[in-house]
């Protein structure tokens, strides 16, 4: 496809004159508002002789934390307004398809890249997936490729098994496909770009899951018609919900979410314009200017936090938008949903790769050739995580300011000043949730029945107190990633964990120790300096102090959804997508389990034993030839494996082991042939155990849905 | 496959050794999810057939071994006939055939053929012959190559942050002014 010219845009892009006059609207009110809350501090400060320096760095964290509230203030703002507005967008991409009910001619990949995922979910996800397109009679325009970076050699061999099972079972050989890289060169977008590079010019869309993603397909009809329809788009990203939550971190998100979340996603869509954001998942991108554009250019390894971009969405985003494609989101309410981390220490975790990967945005602000709007969402991404620095900043100053009091006479306007900038800033917190909620009770968008409506209200309180709570604790959490990122300690790439397996006290304990004695420690210093301070700064100083306990109990499945909190519209009237979704783990979930020490090790197990698991491994393996001295180790690893067990292995040597396909064959005749006196104890158990356990050697990951057919007379 | 002896008196070995080369073979045949128990016991009792005749003349190895190659080796000859023409390799014969027999719902429909030399029915191995051929999409190659990127005025800073990587002491002293600039600021506060 020919790039879209900039005199005749294509449909898609956004007239630049309307786009500008809602950007200069938007950031005017919120330059205002800046501009306002900062001179009402400078006339604060400016009553008090001395500490110059201590108030010129007060001013200096008190601007961007006060854009970051301003701007929030007035999305959710606008969006309030958009939602109510008589009038129709002229933007909406709805529209463009309401006639289009015909065939579709071009074809999708649907992606799901994982990296030692819950094999269950990933697969029992794209079997409604592919269940739902199945429905809409579309499915012959969508192919499903599993892109699998997993280097635990279990997780690995689950996944094989699933994607046959699955494939036999819905009748999709051919597809859905399933590729295992040995190296997960450049992680996620490594994986991504790896698809494009072998299969992305067979099709023309790819719509990109994330291991916990789940769509309907009458939405990915939906989002394909609106991309045939919108030649000038590159990008669509719809709004995933968060559902699926136990916990109540979990749900607080959720209901948080369904609540507040559309009114902002409205209002983000009136100001960013054709220059959104990609979030890297949940979203359709139009492959061929993604491949030639959108590769990512490595930042040089020599500066701090630089190398390989790992916050590749965000820059891909930018890089279509660079190409001339606008980037769009789709304001969507229900048929796109994400899950979130369950514990605290979970979502800290995420927000500690997220933070990495966002400061490293910080390259790219000045690079040439983006659109003034890339460059604004860079900056956004960056102020995310870089003002959690700056609130602790501010506060460490005010506390200075407050233990050396000086020569400070507050006269009347000086008071005034301060009264009004307590106001303003309560203002731009509270505001947009007071507005939102008043709009719900009104007119019902998200919940219709008048007694989920008033839970709302009730919930929406508490939500204000629990997070009221986090933040400090967030804050603090944040400021130190910010710190050891600059300082250069990385992070890891790690699978994220996405359901409750039980809190682990003592990693809570690790975790918030610190935190609490900082917020004993400050409560002091506050206490000394004087009673009112004590108590303007207690909502800190109280929330890292409580922050075990507030751990504890955000992780914790006590969530108030037997009283009807923190509810939302994925749990009162659950989609067909989820409600199949939760049937099929539930039944997974109540299989008979085996001894924990072969659960363990599950695939490793079935790959040895099991002479069709053995057959699809190899099947899949790339063969290589052996020398002499690597025939000789694998034999060495694959006796010990034998005679001690998969305990005695380092991940390593199985790995090794795994990926020869000689071995592997070897290993299932060898175990199978040795007698129980040469066997550990593991496998002696295991080929007892496991033909009684697993009655189909696929299934025990995946559930049951087609019985296999009945036996034909012979 | 040639009609099953009940009777069995290995003329080498002892029982125990016998035995646990029975029940190796039976949880072998068993992990194939043949349901079909008779077919399960003519085929462990053939493999133990030609097991003992093998054993007569290698007593050096262990019965349960010798079970497991004979029946690996029937395995191998009867995938073999199914797969003949289809200029597969060894591998891919004992692998993908095993695997073929499962997909094609082998276990389920034709139990009773299963390592059956002498006659598979045209359907099975239709069936099974189809789920071998199954592949993936073929590669389409295109070229995704990153484009150079001007990162302004990091250009400049990057020569100064090459050396800060080099030396890595140039970081810990900038770290260490700035934390006692910071100590030094904060105690002039505090005056």
């Amino acid at each position: 496809m020919s790039e879209p010219s900039v005199k005749t845009p294509p449909a898609g892009i956004i007239p630049r004159t309307l786009a500008r006059a809602r950007r200069v609207t938007f950031l005017t009110l919120v330059c205002l508002g800046t501009l306002l809350g900062t001179w009402l501090m400078i006339r604060f400060l400016q009553v008090s002789e001395g500490y110059r320096n201590a108030k010129i760095g007060l001013l200096i964290c008190f601007v961007p934390l006060f854009y970051q509230l301003n701007s929030g203030f007035w999305t959710a703002l606008i969006g309030v307004w958009l939602q109510n507005r008589p009038k129709d967008d002229p933007t909406d991409l709805w529209e463009t398809i309401e006639d289009d009910g015909g065939p579709i001619d071009a074809s999708t990949a649907i992606i799901i890249p994982v990296y030692n995922e819950d094999v269950s979910r990933v697969w029992e996800g794209l079997r409604v997936t592919f269940e739902s397109l199945q429905k809409t009679g579309h499915l012959k325009n969508f192919d499903f490729f599993v892109l699998s970076d997993s280097d635990q050699t279990n997780k690995w061999i689950e996944e094989q098994t699933a994607w046959l099972e699955l494939s036999r079972q819905l009748g999709a050989f051919g597809k859905i496909f399933y590729r295992h890289r040995r190296k997960p060169i450049n992680r996620k977008s490594g994986n991504v770009s790896d698809f494009c590079r072998r299969w992305g010019k067979r099709y023309r869309y790819m719509i990109v899951f994330d291991a916990d993603s789940l769509m309907s397909g009458a939405l990915m009809v939906a989002m394909t018609r609106i991309m045939e329809r919108n030649p000038g788009i590159g990008i669509l990203q719809t709004f995933p919900k968060q559902v699926a939550s136990e916990t109540l971190i979990g749900r607080l998100m959720q209901f948080a979410q369904s609540l507040y979340g559309p009114a902002f996603m409205a209002g983000l869509n009136y100001w960013q314009n054709g220059e959104a954001n990609f979030w890297g998942h949940n979203a359709i991108i139009r492959l061929d200017p993604f491949i030639q554009h959108c590769a990512l250019p490595p930042l040089p390894k020599t500066v701090p936090f630089g190398g390989h971009i790992l916050s590749h969405d965000f820059v891909e985003a930018a890089l279509m938008r660079k190409a001339g494609y606008s980037v769009r989101l789709l304001n969507t309410i229900r048929g796109s949903y994400e899950e979130g981390p369950p514990t605290l220490i979970d979502t800290l975790k995420r927000d500690r790769r997220w933070c990495q990967g966002n400061m490293q945005h910080f390259w790219l602000l000045f690079a040439r050739g983006w659109h003034f709007m890339s460059r604004v969402n860079f900056a956004h991404g960056v102020l995310s995580y870089v003002s959690s620095p700056l609130w602790f900043l501010l506060l460490v100053f005010t506390t200075w300011l407050a233990a050396t009091p000086g020569d400070v006479i507050r006269d009347g306007p000086a008071e005034r000043a301060g009264h009004l900038l307590l106001g303003l800033t309560a203002t731009l917190i509270f505001m947009p949730k007071f507005v939102i909620l008043l709009d719900e009770m009104v007119s019902g968008r998200v919940f219709k029945p008048l007694k989920l409506r008033m839970l709302a209200l009730l919930s929406s309180m508490l939500d204000t107190v629990i997070f009221t709570l986090m933040s400090p604790v967030m804050m603090w959490f944040h400021t130190t990633f910010v710190f050891k990122i600059i300082t250069g300690q990385g992070v890891k790439w790690v699978a994220q964990k996405r359901k409750l397996d039980g809190v682990d006290w003592r990693e809570v304990i690790l975790t918030f120790g610190g935190v609490t004695l900082l917020g004993i420690a400050w409560g002091i210093v506050a206490w000394m300096i004087s009673w009112s301070f004590f108590l303007w700064l207690s909502p800190i100083f109280v929330s890292l102090t409580l922050a075990i306990p507030l751990a504890i109990w955000l992780s914790s499945g006590k969530s108030g959804q037997r009283f009807g909190l923190f509810l939302s519209p994925e749990e009162t009237e659950p989609p067909a997508v989820l409600r199949e979704l939760e049937t099929n783990l539930a039944e997974v979930k109540g299989r008979l389990q085996l001894p924990p020490e072969i659960e363990r090790n599950y695939g490793l197990m079935q790959v040895c034993l099991d002479p069709y698991v053995n057959g699809l491994h190899i099947s899949l393996l790339r063969r290589r030839k052996n020398t002499q001295d690597s025939s000789e180790y694998l034999d060495e690893i694959a006796d010990k494996l034998i005679q001690q067990g998969p305990q005695a292995l380092t991940s390593r040597e199985v790995n090794a082991l795994i990926n020869d396909t000689e071995t592997v064959t070897d290993l299932h005749y060898r175990l199978w042939s040795a007698t129980e006196h040469d066997l550990a104890p593991f496998w002696s158990l295991a080929i007892k155990q496991y033909n009684l356990a697993a009655t189909h050697p696929f299934t025990h990951l995946l559930a049951r849905k087609n019985p296999p057919l009945a036996p034909v007379s012979t | 496959m040639e009609a099953v002896n009940i009777q069995f008196a290995p003329a080498t070995g002892t029982d125990q050794e016998w035995n646990e080369a029975y029940a190796r073979l039976a949880d072998y045949f068993r992990s194939y999810r043949l349901h079909n128990r008779i077919r399960r016991t003519q085929l462990v009792l053939e493999s133990l057939r030609r097991a003992s005749d093998a054993h007569m003349k290698d007593p050096s190895r262990k019965p349960v071994a010798l079970a497991i190659d004979e029946a690996r080796k029937m395995m191998h000859d009867w995938l073999g006939t199914v797969y003949h023409d289809m200029h597969l390799t060894e591998p891919q014969i004992e692998a993908g055939g095993r695997l073929g027999f499962y997909i094609s719902d082998g276990p389920d429909r034709w139990p009773l053929h299963f390592m059956d030399r002498n006659f598979v029915p045209p359907e099975m191995s239709g069936a099974m012959r189809e789920a071998v051929r199954t592949s993936g999409p073929s590669l389409q190659v295109s070229k995704m190559t990153p484009r150079d990127m001007d990162l302004g005025f990091t250009h400049v800073a990057e020569g100064t942050f090459e050396g800060f990587a080099r030396q890595p002491w140039m970081r810990y002293t900038v770290l260490a002014v700035f934390v006692t600039f910071v100590f030094f600021y904060v105690y002039r506060l505090l005056q």
